[in-house]
């Protein structure tokens, strides 16, 4: 727990005390974590002096942020509209399918958290799926089985 | 400057919001989400108005809305009667529970359309206004969450707050009486966080509860009241009385 | 000495294109033992032709390569780079079969012309040498040497409007900033780009955020800033990364800080990451995210030119806006305006993407109409099915119909009727998508991405999506569709923001356009396009069918069975009409009916 404690303090004073990067604070945060801790969200309201209820707002307004902790791979599955009438609702369907989880659920072992997101910017290769940055065009039922199943491959071996 | 509202000629400064100047002029212009103690807020969409500065008339928002030039307003036109009456429809579905809202459907006629679903069960309008009392007035104690179809007003993780002060002023100015706050002779309850009330030593009246009052003794730099603000006048009364002396009968 | 270019934006990089530049810089190291060649490996931005990259491109032959693999590297070396020869396979091959060698022979290339995206696809993005040697910073100096009135007279001259959507006179919005005499004042570029199909922002910020700079640069000498923010998208990571590359290259270089190019001016930029909100692309809202605060947007009545980002005069220009302002400065107002219509100066980004044969993006004159963006830089729709219809604009915008493809698009015509521009965004739909689906899909969009403060917004996009779905399934009354009009009315007039005020248009445009699908819904119990799955089943034409097994490979609920070479089944118990058989088809085999209600 203190090297938590430490890590939130390392991202708090690398940003001056100004409202204006708050923002900036707690994707930094969500970036160490995968979410948001409930400790962290207190700190940087005392680092701020700002009411934690103006912090809260934030991080349940922003998509960015998360304030439940997500799965070891994330699962960005792009829902934006040329993904869309290219069959991104049957990808949704398979996840669900092959991992059991929906918009915003994580696996029960931990492992994927599936979140569908608006546009990745790269419609031409429109189904497109990301897992840990990673991008994958042109998906099909097919291949997402086997993406999915080379991360969880990797967990294994690892 | 002068701008028309309803056919009634009602002088104004520029900048003046349209608002302003009709409730000046004696034109009812419904609103929820505002509340003269605070900027105007522009969320509930209530009052809307038709305006007309020289190049067709516009809907615009008249809480928010400053007069830049000379204009003819419509508060009650047929565009912004039947406006106004699908605005008040949905937020009578969004706060079935209201009676202020089920008051101002039949005031203006809101039509019944019960192809829309119910989406809550509660009466809350999220129109705000608790929100920025809290913060402004008080400790920043609630916020809106979420966004979208999936907002509301709450304390942070959804437990009580550790800084609310059970000060009532959220539900104080709430418009459509959806913040629950319970009180017994001792005790006030609020956002599931019960307090203990300060009574006046003078009368016994309640003044508010003890996070309150040193809340606001630290703001203002002195020791908590323990009088309550008819007794504070009467201590200060006999304190000008004993200055000055009696005044004379005449 | 020649170049490799290795297209390294986004699209490419999914493809693999890391792996082909390594490959290439690697095989050239290992021939510069040996033999006498002199070549770069330049890894550039997106050339916007994604769906076939990776993109290669040889240097000064300007031989063009598409799908390019590392085992395709060696033979590129071999033949091209040492013999000057082109690889047949790897160009591009042309509708009438033949093989191109350069983008300007490529019909997806030819009918282009680039301002904006004038440098992307052959600098190194973030070098500042390689933008000065294409010319780069040379209006930022012409500027310096210009009055404000005088640069603001040039953006006025050039007709330039804003390229997020709204279409505002960029001049105008400098000069009514430039007019208030007050400090500080701010330049903020909004790269929040959210409307779902579009992605020219994107391909700007990774591939030239030079231009991006300057064009801030030029803006700030215009109105009296000195200092900006660049609001870009979390989600581009590979943009967030060049721009902050970019401006600590052009820091270093003394172009932007604290003396820019020893003038004594002053111009500190700072990225802003977004927070994953596609409302905080409306001004107001996005300032409010800058300043730290839940982005909400406030009512507009006072332009934030007068009180933008901490009550300051603020100009808030878009992406493609800026990288625009350079050429603008150096070429001349009046050279830019000579491109395009009457009132919609200069050129266009578009992204067109859907059920089109050739995505990508593409920069065309103003005016440009539908039909030739579809139809000759897109060469069609996809397996040459029937168009239906092509959404512009994102959630804001419309679906405009085949009857009005030769349309002129520019700001102002697509708005008469009901559609709109916007950023550029242009997805290209097929007799197979169902028009009251992407309704649907919508308002379902802007349920999650309102930001909830207003009520005819927040309420109404609620009721939409819940007669809607609805609809999609069946259960649609008639006098839903008057509903959802005088709804959608509504929401036009009474919404605070841009976000709720055009988020009835995709409902009211598909209503307008294609009434009879929501009639087949509501009275026929019917999807005509086949999508929407309660109203919809399929089965195999056993005439048609060849047994080739396609469809049961990609079937996803295991319901297809059949012989190889047999005609294959659809159980209908297990099947959830997804309808991945009926695109996996080439024989046309799989077909549609109605459900039984």
């Amino acid at each position: 727990m203190q090297t938590e404690k430490e890590k939130i303090t390392e991202i708090l004073q690398s940003y001056p005390r100004e409202q204006r990067y708050c923002l900036a604070i707690m994707q930094d945060m969500q970036k160490q974590y995968n979410y948001i801790p409930k400790e962290g969200m207190e700190e940087l309201a005392e680092y701020l002096g700002c009411p934690l209820s103006s912090l809260y707002s934030m991080a349940t307004f922003y998509k960015a942020l998360s304030l439940k902790p997500k799965g070891k791979h994330i699962i960005k599955l792009c829902d934006g509209t040329a993904c869309h009438i290219r069959g991104a609702s049957n990808l949704r369907d398979g996840v669900k399918r092959i991992l059991g989880i929906e918009d915003g659920e994580t696996t029960e072992d931990g492992e994927f958290s599936l979140e569908l997101v608006n546009c990745l910017g790269s419609c031409a290769l429109a189904p497109v799926m990301v897992v840990d940055d990673v991008y994958y065009g042109k998906v099909t039922m097919e291949r997402l089985a086997s993406i999915l199943n080379s991360y969880r491959e990797e967990g294994e071996s690892a | 400057m002068n701008i028309t509202i309803d056919g009634k000629s009602c002088q104004c400064e520029k900048g003046e919001y349209i608002l302003q100047i009709a409730r000046r002029n004696g034109i009812i212009i419904p609103t929820l989400c505002h509340h003269d103690g605070f900027p105007g807020q522009g969320s509930c969409r209530l009052c809307i108005v038709e305006v007309n500065e020289g190049s067709g008339p516009k809907v615009v928002v008249s809480c928010v809305y400053p007069v830049s030039k000379e204009c003819v307003v419509f508060t009650n036109s047929e565009k912004i009667r039947k406006q106004r009456g699908m605005i008040l429809t949905l937020l009578q579905k969004r706060a079935p529970e209201s009676e202020e809202i089920k008051a101002f459907c039949k005031m203006y006629g809101a039509p019944e359309i019960d192809r829309f679903v119910k989406v809550d069960n509660s009466k809350c309008i999220l129109c705000g206004l608790c929100v920025k009392a809290c913060t402004e007035l008080s400790v920043g104690a609630i916020s809106t969450i979420n966004r979208g179809i999936t907002k509301e007003i709450a304390t942070p993780y959804h437990e009580p707050s550790s800084v609310c002060v059970g000060c009532g002023s959220c539900a104080y100015v709430c418009p459509t009486g959806a913040i629950a706050i319970e009180e017994t002779d001792e005790t006030r309850t609020i956002w599931g966080k019960t307090f203990h009330l300060v009574h006046c030593t003078s009368c016994g009246s309640v003044i508010g509860t003890e996070e309150e009052l040193a809340c606001a003794a630290q703001k203002a730099g002195h020791e908590p009241d323990t009088l309550c603000g008819p007794c504070r006048k009467k201590e200060l009364a006999k304190a000008f009385r004993h200055t000055y002396g009696e005044i004379p009968a005449e | 000495m020649k170049t490799i270019r290795v297209c390294c934006g986004t699209g490419c990089l999914a493809n693999g294109s890391r792996l082909v530049a390594e490959e290439f810089e690697k095989k050239l190291k290992e021939l510069k033992a040996d033999a006498q060649v002199e070549c770069e490996v330049k890894r550039t931005g997106c050339n916007g032709f994604c769906e076939n990259g990776p993109l290669v491109t040889i240097m000064p032959e300007e031989i063009a390569y598409y799908h390019v693999k590392p085992e395709n590297v060696e033979e590129i070396i071999e033949k091209t780079i040492l013999n000057g020869e082109p690889v047949e396979k790897l160009l591009y091959k042309n509708d009438q079969g033949q093989r191109v060698t350069s983008q300007s022979e490529n019909p997806f290339y030819a009918p282009q012309k680039k301002i904006a995206l004038r440098n992307i696809g052959k600098i190194a993005p973030c070098s500042v040498e390689d933008y000065k040697a294409s010319g780069g910073y040379e209006a930022l100096k012409k500027a310096l040497a210009m009055t404000p009135e005088e640069i603001i007279a040039e953006i006025n001259l050039s007709g330039l409007r804003g390229r997020g959507g709204a279409g505002f006179p960029t001049g105008r919005k400098w000069e009514s900033a430039a007019c208030y005499d007050v400090t500080p004042k701010y330049v903020a570029c909004n790269g929040d780009e959210g409307d779902p199909g579009a992605f020219m922002d994107r391909s700007i910020l990774e591939g030239d955020p030079h231009s991006v700079l300057e064009g801030m640069a030029i803006c700030a000498l215009a109105i009296g800033a000195e200092e900006g923010f660049l609001y870009i998208r979390d989600e581009y990571s590979l943009a967030v990364n060049n721009i902050k590359e970019a401006i600590r290259a052009a820091e270093a270089a003394g172009i932007l800080g604290d003396d820019i190019l020893g003038s004594g001016k002053k111009l500190k930029l700072q990225v802003v990451r977004g927070g994953g909100a596609f409302v905080c692309g409306e001004s107001t809202a996005l300032m409010a995210s800058v300043e730290g605060r839940v982005g909400e947007p406030r009512a507009k009545y006072i332009r934030s030119v007068q009180k933008g980002l901490w009550e300051k005069p603020t100009v808030l220009n878009n992406v493609e806006t800026l990288a625009n302002v350079p050429y603008i400065i150096l070429h001349g107002g009046a050279n830019y305006a000579s491109v395009g219509t009457e009132k919609s100066k200069g050129t266009k980004v578009f992204a067109l993407v859907g059920k089109v044969k050739r995505t990508g993006l593409v920069e065309v004159p103003m005016g440009a109409t539908l039909r030739h963006l579809i139809f000759d830089i897109g060469g069609g729709i996809q397996n040459d099915r029937p168009f239906k219809a092509v959404q512009t604009g994102g959630p804001s915008g419309g679906c405009i119909p085949d009857s009005m493809l030769d349309l002129p698009v520019d700001f102002d015509t697509l708005k008469e009727y009901g559609a709109m521009m916007g950023s550029g965004g242009m997805i290209v739909m097929d007799d197979r998508s169902c028009m009251v689906e992407v309704a649907r899909y919508y308002v379902q969009f802007l349920c999650g991405e309102s930001c909830g403060k207003c009520t005819p917004c927040r309420e109404g996009l609620k009721q939409m999506l819940a007669i809607l779905t609805d609809i999609c399934e069946g259960k649609g009354k008639i006098e839903d569709l008057d509903l959802l009009e005088e709804l959608g009315e509504m929401m036009q007039d009474a919404s605070l923001c841009a976000l709720g005020k055009s988020a009835p248009n995709p409902v009211l445009t598909t209503l307008k356009y294609f009434r009879n699908e929501y009639e087949a819904h509501i009275l026929e119990h019917r999807c005509p396009a086949g999508v929407c799955t309660k109203l919809t089943s399929f089965a195999i034409d056993p005439e048609k069918c060849k047994g080739c097994t396609a469809c049961a490979k990609a079937c996803p609920a295991g319901a297809i069975s059949g012989e190889l070479k047999t005609p294959h089944h659809i159980d209908k118990t297990i099947c959830i009409s997804c309808g991945s058989c009926r695109e996996a088809c080439r024989f046309g085999a799989v077909m549609t009916e109605g459900r039984d209600a």
